[in-house]
């Protein structure tokens, strides 16, 4: 047997035998324990209510979209829920405190957290946009070549078109203040294409319930929940619930109330 | 039958990785495993001198977390040639002191290193507690890096002491911990200002034994309206008040105050409950009631947010009129403010949300109009250009 063989061989049985490991331990694994995920009996989540439409305060209460997937996440795990309205900042120390069990607050997954933080999958996709005219859509940034396109100047969206700025035949640009401007100026048809983030473009649309375009992601924006690295039933009880929600369509209604 | 079995083991030996290939993969495997990169030569250059016709200009920088020296650079770079005269930079205990009396200083130096040669001064701002310094895990409650134990303020007063001694000739301005009233900022605990006094009564001393000439800021307060015996944190007026009678005043030699203008203009009135620009005014108040009013004021953050959605922000064009405002109000009426510091200068990673849009130039280093618009502040240029279309007519 030749050397080549014996290593394939080799590393075939390594392969083999850590899925061998994997499977058995996926099955032999308990149930996520639910008390041991929320000990105090109720679902403490912390979200930075100043962003609608996941999340504000009026003075009685929270409310959006976070706030309903997280309620609807409490229904299904059958545990009463209170929510923690803290800022930006403190929101992941409250979670590695204590002071709450889960974040549910349009959080980016961060890979640089991953220490401390376990992230459920994702509900919702805030990546950059570009848009156009549905009979006419634009395939990538290479195909702005020759054509007009608005963003918000100082965004992400400025920032992937500079990169285009070497290329020989880049797009003419068309800043504006507001990126609801920039969609503005494609429907009005000042632009041929728009760059926004999802978010901006789905409030855009629920205004122009009559203007179809055409939209293709340039970058992903993954928002997801996050639960303490430690709490491991938190995180499966929360993940397998946010996937029951997504298959029955739960989870696009209620993104569909809010964007 | 003994040396059949011999065989049959020497051939399921010889099925088996050679030790050559073994330590060839284990190599691969540590290479693929650590963040290895080539090493980063960066030229310091020519020693430069900020122009500016406005030396209250200042800006937040968050240096700390710069992997690429070439990027620390390039950020103090732009700094100057906006016409700052001064950044405020955290140094973290945590990141610098990771084990007890074991300091690595390769961060702070480089830091330091380009930020003298920029002509520019800092402001160290000190906090972040080293797991070593605060309690362990219990209960599935960690301490968080903002977790200092009173038995550890000695500690901290012997890292402060420490970092003003190394940098004694580049740095003479410390801020003791970032917004102590808030409850987060004091490591999720009830916020305690006789505790915070304590801590300078360490610190203090310390700083001043290594670096007499060094200018110790107590505070850094946040604006907020939580009342006492709020979870959250304690209103910074309350929290001032309560810092004077703890006995605090010998133990520092200005005030950091945060002093964001949220949604209103930077000349709107303050007012009970009001958190903008001029809410700073309440707390002069109360430095002059205690007879304190010698002592300096650093706004060590203060700005605008033109996020398009955050219940905070303003748009663009009103971040631009406000933060020049607020330039120009402290020169007219606020002679005991020394510097009015912008958060923030620029992220070293997008945060995807609306903190992003507090910054004046972005992760890739494109410069936003706000950065445009300082600079032309600062360095008395009237470029005047507006950076954007007009918003689209319908035809």
């Amino acid at each position: 047997m030749n050397k080549r063989v014996r290593l394939a061989l080799s590393l075939g049985l390594l392969v083999i035998s850590s899925s061998l490991l994997y499977l058995f331990a996926s099955l032999t694994e308990r149930p996520a324990d639910k008390v041991k995920a929320f000990p105090r009996g109720i679902i403490v989540v912390g979200v930075d209510a100043s962003v609608p439409p996941f999340a504000s305060d009026d003075g009685q209460a929270v409310h959006g979209l976070d706030i309903d997937l997280a309620k609807a996440i409490a229904r299904m795990i059958d545990l009463p829920i209170r929510f923690v309205n803290i800022g930006y900042y403190g929101l992941y120390d409250a979670l590695i405190s204590g002071e709450v069990d889960i974040l549910i607050s349009a959080l980016r997954v961060e890979e640089a957290r991953m220490d401390d933080v376990r992230y459920t999958r994702h509900y919702f996709d805030n990546g950059l946009l570009l848009v156009a005219p549905v009979d006419e859509p634009v395939a990538s940034l290479d195909g702005l070549a020759g054509l007009k396109v608005s963003y918000e100047f100082g965004s992400r969206a400025d920032t992937e078109l500079r990169k285009l700025e070497d290329k020989n035949e880049a797009a003419t640009r068309l800043p504006y203040e507001l990126p609801t401007y920039a969609l503005d100026s494609l429907r009005l048809e000042y632009a041929d294409a728009a760059i926004v983030d999802a978010i901006t473009l789905r409030l855009y649309q629920r205004r122009f319930t009559d203007w179809n375009t055409a939209e293709r992601y340039l970058s992903r924006d993954h928002y997801a929940i996050a639960a303490r690295r430690d709490n491991r039933d938190a995180w499966r009880l929360v993940d397998g619930t946010l996937a029951a929600l997504k298959e029955s369509g739960e989870l696009d209604k209620i993104i569909a109330m809010w964007l | 039958m003994l040396n059949s079995f011999r065989q049959e083991l020497r051939r399921a030996f010889m099925l088996l990785p050679r030790p050559g290939w073994l330590l060839l993969l284990t190599a691969v495997y540590i290479f693929l495993s650590t963040n290895w990169s080539p090493v980063e030569y960066v030229e310091l250059g020519e020693a430069q001198i900020v122009q500016t016709t406005k030396p209250q200009v200042c800006v937040h920088t968050l240096l700390e977390n710069e992997v690429q020296e070439r990027k620390i650079k390039r950020s103090l770079e732009l700094v100057r040639e906006m016409g700052a005269t001064t950044i405020v930079q955290f140094f973290p205990w945590a990141y610098f002191e990771p084990n007890d009396d074991k300091y690595n200083w390769t961060q702070a130096d480089l830091i330091v290193r380009h930020a003298k040669n920029q002509g520019l001064r800092i402001i160290a701002r000190l906090g972040l507690v080293p797991d070593w310094a605060r309690p362990a895990a219990s209960d599935g409650r960690a301490t968080t890096l903002n977790y200092l134990p009173e038995a550890s303020f000695d500690d901290f007063a012997q890292y402060a002491s420490r970092l003003a001694a190394r940098y004694r000739e580049e740095i003479r301005h410390f801020i003791i911990w970032n917004e102590p009233n808030l409850s987060f900022e004091w490591g999720y605990r009830p916020v305690d200002p006789a505790a915070y006094v304590r801590l300078l009564k360490l610190s203090y001393p310390a700083i001043k034994d290594a670096n007499p000439q060094a200018v110790v800021l107590a505070g850094a307060l946040a604006p907020t309206n939580e009342i006492q015996g709020s979870p959250a944190g304690l209103n910074e007026n309350l929290y001032l008040r309560e810092m004077y009678s703890s006995g605090g005043a010998p133990y520092f030699d200005a005030l950091a105050v945060h002093s964001y203008g949220a949604t209103e203009s930077a000349d709107a009135e303050p007012g009970a409950g009001r958190l903008n620009f001029r809410r700073l005014e309440f707390l002069r108040q109360i430095m002059l009631e205690a007879g304190d009013g010698a002592k300096p004021v650093f706004i060590t953050e203060s700005g605008w947010n033109d996020h398009p959605r955050w219940s905070g922000a303003v748009r663009p064009s009103q971040r631009l009129q406000y933060t020049i405002k607020a330039f120009e109000y402290v020169e007219a009426n606020w002679p005991w403010v020394e510097q009015l510091c912008i958060w923030a200068f620029r992220y070293p990673a997008p945060l995807n949300g609306y903190p992003d849009n507090f910054t004046l130039v972005s992760p890739e280093f494109m410069l936003k109009p706000i950065y445009y618009a300082i600079q032309d502040y600062a360095r008395g240029w009237e470029r005047g250009a507006t950076q954007w279309l007009p918003p689209p007519e319908e035809p």
